[in-house]
Formats: C-alpha cells, structure tokens, sequence
C-alpha cells in the first residue's frame, strides 16, 4: 500500500495515528458493538485492533486512506476471533463479510468546532463522580501538581494519581466520541491522612 | 480486570508520572522501554496523550508559570462549575497578555479570549501575537486567518497589524486574513478601517461597512461590496465549512490546501479554470475530488500526499 516499507519511523507512525485513526474511533467503537455479541468485550477488541493497525503501518507503511484500512483490520480481526471460537453468532460473521464497511467508511466525520469542542469537554468533566472532577479540575486545569492536590484535599498521593487515572480515561473516552462513563469508579477514601 | 483496561490505566500513570515535576531522563527511557514493548503500549499512550492533550488545548491555556497557578488558585479556590473553571482559565491567561502568541496548525482551529473580553477565532495554520489590556489594544497577524468579535469600547481602539495594512475598529465583528503580502477582510457587522502601513506617499483608509470585504496587495487596496450573507459565507470555516461561489478548480484547491496536509494539485491549465460551486468540510478532499470525477470527468490520481487532477 504505502511507500517506506518498514522506513516508518515512530513520531510518523504516532502523527498518523493520532490524526487520521483515532478520530474514527466512534465509528469503530459503534462498528465493533453492532458486530459483537457481548459489550462487554468492546473495549478490548478496539484495543487489540489498534494494536493490529500499528503492527501493519509499521510493517508495510501508511495506507492511502485510514478509514478503509481500519475498518478492514477490524473486520478481520473479529473475524479471526470468531474462528478461534470465541463468542460470536453466525448472522454477525455474514454481516461482517458483507458491505458494511464500505458504508462506514464512507461515513465522513462531522467537523466538530473549538466551541463545541470545548462544551464537550466542560460535558466530560460533568460525567466524572463528583471527587474525580475535584481532582481533575485541579490538577488539569488549575494545574496543580498531584502532591499539591493531595495536600489540599488532604488525601495520600496515591488517590489522587487513581482518580487521575480513571478521570483521564473517562475524559479522554468522552473526547473521542464516547460515553465518557467507565465502569468502576474507585472510591475515595478522604481520611487518608496528608502526605 | 481486562486486558484493555489494565494497559490504558498503566499508560494513564505514565502520562501522569510525565506531568509532574520530578521527571528524569531515565524515566524518560522507561517510557520508551514500555511503549516499545507491544503495539498495544503504544495504542494506549498515544490514543491518551492525543485526547489529554486536545483537552489542554480546549482550556486555551498554555502551561503557566508556578507562580501565576498559586495565584489563580487562591482567586478561585472554590471550586466552581467545571463549565465556570473552564472558561475562568480562558480569562486568567488574559491577565498574562503581554505579547502573548496564539498559532494554530495545518487544520487548527481554536478559540482565545482577549482581556479586554475580545474574541478571536483562529483558522488553520494561523499566528497572531496580541498585546491587549483594557487601555491598549494592539494584535499582529503574523500568519493565516482570525475572525475577531471585538469588545466594544470608544475611548481604546483595537488594532491589528497584518502585512503592510493597519486595520482599526471600535467594537465589531470582523475577519483578517493574510496570505504572504496579500491582506483581507471582510466586515459582518460595524465599521472596519484599513491604512496602509508605511506607504511611500499619504493614502486615505477605506472605511468598511457589512458586506464589504477589502484586498490589499502592495499599494493598492480594492473594496468589493457584497452582501452580508455573501461575506458570512467568506467565514464558513468557522463551522468547519468551505463554500465555493463560482470558484476555479484552482483557488478551490488552494482553500482544501490551506486545512490539509494532504495537497491537493491541479496540473492541467483546463481543469484548473472550470468553476464549480457548493459546500464541503474542510478536510473532505475525497468528497470534492470525487465530484469533480464524477460531474465533469476530471482524472484524478492519489498518492499519500497529494492528489492530482491531471485532466
């Protein structure tokens, strides 16, 4: 497909990822869903499929379009964890091989504006559990480093860095065309004592 | 816990671990060390730091100085509405205005606001440096395209230099553009005056009304009045628009190529000239090649960083 061969370097391979890849990500996601049994794996499929369209760009270079070329690598991808028995009806595979891709391929992305862009983003924080947001709020915005949000909030370092974790991947989720809701939410204790 | 889960929450503490103060070179090679462990890795990193990152830029807000986030924070501690804190960080980053730089990318297109509660949208590959307080407003247009919705206030012009034009208003809104020497703006609403910027010999302005859109190249500046709705859609970019009105093939390759890495290039003299109209996103160059294909029959050819129309 592409030109270097096995040329690509990494800052490449990441610019094209991030540009041309992960703004398909609620059409995978939504693709992914309608064409496995169980929600449950969504999230581990689209992983692996990323992984899978890394591994390929590097191996043979950047496609000419992304879109077909992920949504390719995803089909076959399901397909094959369909043939290894996982969990997977019949009328899904059918569908799979059908045309489908083509018509999300062609689906074109809506141009989201820095206004909507940034009501999404005030959308996202909102969906976080109420303490997560404190310490998102904080540390992102008001830019306060984690022992310093700690110490305000008098909680261990630790907490904070896992409510980051789980609030960054619920914002970054819900940057991505998400739900910007993860399952498991970690509780907080608030009487850890300072650090 | 799934595997997913498990590598996007360690590639979270990584990214985590980078912001904070503290890191070293050697965590820097660890890092490195992790991400080149498995696709996987990399997926996970890439896919958090591009949306963290998109989040940071959403705030308007580059990394401040310790100082100045002490400051802030005292002045908000309550915590307010994330909606509030937001655009609070919009607001702060006006208080440290003096010289300040704002750029966009190829295909950018961000939001500031001004301290003087000023509006500026920036266009793809854009730069503009303002220097705007309350009593003095002055912003140079260094590069591409901003639309300004200027707050209105008699007594402190706002300015912006771009290229070899001065242009001044009151309180309006308004877009600048500048390509190499070649400065435009175009007028939604109030009066905009454009001066030449060291001319040779004394010019007068031309003072513009809604509608008008003036070009500026070297000495001469020509005023077209056109209507508002027609100087709206000189602005569709704000919503990630183009819209051709009896544009050539060319300067319609040329708008696609302002917004896209991937160039669009007519090479026969023929198709370049034929006209077309209609409305596109800006980075929808398959869709507009493919109408040209099909509705006059152009040929077209791709590669990964261009597509030709060769006839």
């Amino acid at each position: 497909m592409g030109g270097g061969g096995g040329m690509l370097d990494q800052e490449s391979l990441k610019d094209w990822f991030c540009a041309e890849v992960l703004p398909l990500e609620r059409a995978l996601t939504r693709f992914i869903g309608r064409n496995w049994r169980n929600p449950a794996d969504v999230a581990d499929l689209r992983q692996e499929i990323y992984a899978r369209v890394i591994e390929g760009v590097a191996r043979s270079g950047l496609p000419l379009q992304a879109k077909p070329y992920v949504f390719t690598t995803a089909r076959n991808h399901l397909i094959n964890c369909a043939r290894r028995g996982q969990v997977i009806s019949l009328e899904s595979v059918v569908e799979l091989t059908g045309a489908n891709v083509a018509i999300d391929a062609l689906t074109p992305d809506r141009v989201v504006s820095a206004r909507e862009e940034l009501t999404r983003l005030s959308a996202a924080l909102d969906r976080l559990p109420p303490r997560c947001r404190e310490i998102v709020v904080l540390r992102k915005i008001e830019g306060l480093t984690q022992k310093q949000v700690a110490a305000r909030l008098g909680i261990a370092v630790g907490t904070v860095e896992q409510q980051m974790v789980f609030g960054m991947r619920a914002v970054v989720d819900f940057m991505l065309g998400g739900s910007g809701r993860l399952k498991r939410p970690p509780a907080v204790r608030a009487k850890e004592g300072r650090q | 816990m799934t595997p997913a889960v498990r590598i996007e929450e360690e590639a979270a503490r990584w990214l985590l671990r980078r912001e904070e103060p503290g890191w070293t070179e050697a965590d820097g090679q660890a890092l490195e060390t992790w991400l080149a462990d498995c696709a996987a890795h990399q997926a996970a990193f890439w896919r958090l730091e591009h949306g963290w990152r998109r989040a940071d830029r959403l705030a308007a807000r580059p990394l401040p100085a310790a100082e100045s986030k002490a400051r802030w924070s005292r002045r908000f501690a309550p915590l307010a509405a994330s909606l509030v804190a937001l655009f609070g960080a919009g607001v702060w980053l006006a208080h440290d205005a003096a010289g300040r730089v704002y750029a966009t990318d190829v295909g950018g297109h961000e939001v500031a606001p001004l301290p003087d509660g000023t509006r500026v949208e920036l266009n793809t590959d854009t730069k503009l440096r303002a220097d705007v307080t309350r009593e003095h407003r002055e912003v140079w247009l260094d590069r591409g395209e901003a639309y300004f919705e200027v707050a209105h206030d008699k007594a402190h012009p706002f300015t912006i230099y771009a290229g070899k034009r001065k242009v001044t208003v009151l309180g309006t809104k308004f877009s600048v553009r500048r390509t190499g020497d070649e400065v435009q703006v175009t007028v939604v609403e109030g009066k905009v005056r454009v001066d030449p910027v060291d001319a040779p010999k004394p010019t007068p302005p031309a003072v513009l009304t809604p509608g008008q859109i003036a070009i500026a190249k070297g000495a001469a500046t020509l005023v077209t009045p056109k209507t508002v709705a027609a100087a709206q859609s000189e602005l569709s970019w704000r919503q990630g628009m183009l819209v051709f009105d009896q544009y050539t093939v060319e300067r319609a390759a040329e708008e696609f190529n302002r917004y896209n890495r991937r160039k669009i290039v007519v090479t026969s003299p023929e198709a370049a000239a034929i006209r077309i109209g209609g409305t596109f996103e800006t980075d929808n160059i398959d869709g507009f090649v493919e109408l040209l294909q099909q509705g006059y029959g152009l040929k077209i050819e791709k590669t990964d960083d261009e597509v030709k129309i060769t006839g």
